[in-house]
C-alpha cells in the first residue's frame, strides 16, 4: 500500500507544482479586475456613448435616463414610453437628471425631450460621454 | 529509539494527508469569481456635460441677442450664413473674447445625430462658451 502510494503521492505534489503558476496568474487577474472593474447596472439596450473631449465631473447620482438607437426610451433601466417617463421623474421629484445616448439618436428629438423635461420641471441635465480618442472622428 | 518511533508517527501523519489536498475545487472556484468580475465589470470611464435648454420662440430671457448656431446635415450656419467648423471658430472667437458669457443658440435640425451635435458643443468649449442652449429645430 505505501509503495503503491507513494509513486503516485509524488505525481500529485509534481501536478500541483505545475499548476501553481496557472492559479497565481488567475489569482493576479482576479484581483485586477476585481479592484479597476466597476460593477454597475447593465443598460436595457446596447448603447454606442457619445464621444466628448470635456472632463467634466462624473456624473452626480440622480436618475438616469437612456434613450437607445432606435429612440427607445427607459429611466432607471425600465424601459417605457415618453409620458410614463416624464411622469415617473416629476413624482420623482428629482432637480438633476443624467442622460445617456447613443450617438446616433437624433439630436432634435433629445432636445425636444429636453425641453419636455424642463417644462416638467426638471433643472440640471447632464450627458453621460466618454473621452474621445484623439483623431477617432 | 522504541520510545521515539510511536510519537513520529502520529506527528508525520497529518503533514503528509495536508500535501495530499487538491487544488482543483480552489481553481474552480477562482475561475468562476474571475469570469464573474470579467462580465460584470465596466471599463468605460464616464464624463458628463451640463445640457442647457430654451423654450421655442425665444421665450426664454437671454435667448434673444443670442448668437443662433444652426447645424444641419449639409453643415453648420451663424446666423443664417453657411460657415464651416474653422470658419465658426473664427468668428465666434472675438465675441467671446469680449464676453464669455455671451449666449450662444445651437438649433439642430432633423438627420443631425448626438455624436455632430457632442462635438461642436466641445468646439464651442474650446473657444470659451460658457452659455450655450439647445434650442428645438425647426421643421
Amino acid at each position: 500500500m505505501r509503495r503503491l502510494s507513494s509513486p503516485a503521492r509524488r505525481r500529485a505534489r509534481l501536478d500541483d507544482d505545475r499548476i501553481l503558476p496557472l492559479i497565481n496568474i488567475v489569482f493576479l487577474l482576479l484581483i485586477f479586475f476585481m479592484v479597476v472593474g466597476r460593477l454597475s447596472a447593465s443598460d436595457p439596450f446596447e448603447i454606442e456613448p457619445v464621444h466628448s473631449l470635456s472632463a467634466g465631473a462624473p456624473a452626480l447620482e440622480a436618475p438616469l435616463v437612456t434613450i437607445g438607437r432606435g429612440g427607445a426610451l427607459a429611466l432607471d433601466g425600465e424601459v417605457m414610453d415618453e409620458t410614463a417617463l416624464i411622469t415617473g421623474i416629476s413624482q420623482a421629484g428629482a432637480t438633476g437628471l443624467r442622460i445617456k445616448v447613443d450617438q446616433s439618436v437624433e439630436a432634435a428629438r433629445v432636445v425636444a425631450l429636453l425641453n419636455r423635461l424642463k417644462a416638467a420641471g426638471v433643472g440640471e441635465v447632464k450627458l453621460m460621454t466618454v473621452p474621445s480618442i484623439e483623431g477617432a472622428l | 529509539m522504541a520510545y521515539a518511533l510511536p510519537t513520529r508517527f502520529p506527528a508525520n501523519r497529518p503533514r503528509r494527508r495536508r500535501l495530499t489536498i487538491s487544488l482543483t475545487p480552489l481553481i474552480d472556484v477562482v475561475f468562476i469569481l474571475l469570469v464573474f468580475f470579467m462580465l460584470a465589470s465596466s471599463f468605460l470611464d464616464w464624463r458628463s456635460i451640463r445640457l442647457e435648454s430654451g423654450q421655442a420662440g425665444g421665450a426664454t430671457p437671454g435667448v434673444v441677442g443670442a448668437l443662433m448656431v444652426t447645424i444641419s446635415p449639409d453643415g453648420l450656419r451663424l446666423s443664417g450664413l453657411g460657415v464651416t467648423r474653422d470658419q465658426l471658430a473664427g468668428r465666434l472667437a472675438p465675441s467671446l473674447a469680449e464676453d464669455p458669457g455671451r449666449r450662444i443658440a445651437i438649433r439642430p435640425t432633423g438627420g443631425v445625430d448626438m455624436q455632430r451635435l457632442v462635438k461642436l458643443l466641445d468646439d464651442l468649449a474650446v473657444l470659451g462658451a460658457t452659455n450655450v442652449v439647445l434650442m428645438p429645430g425647426a421643421r
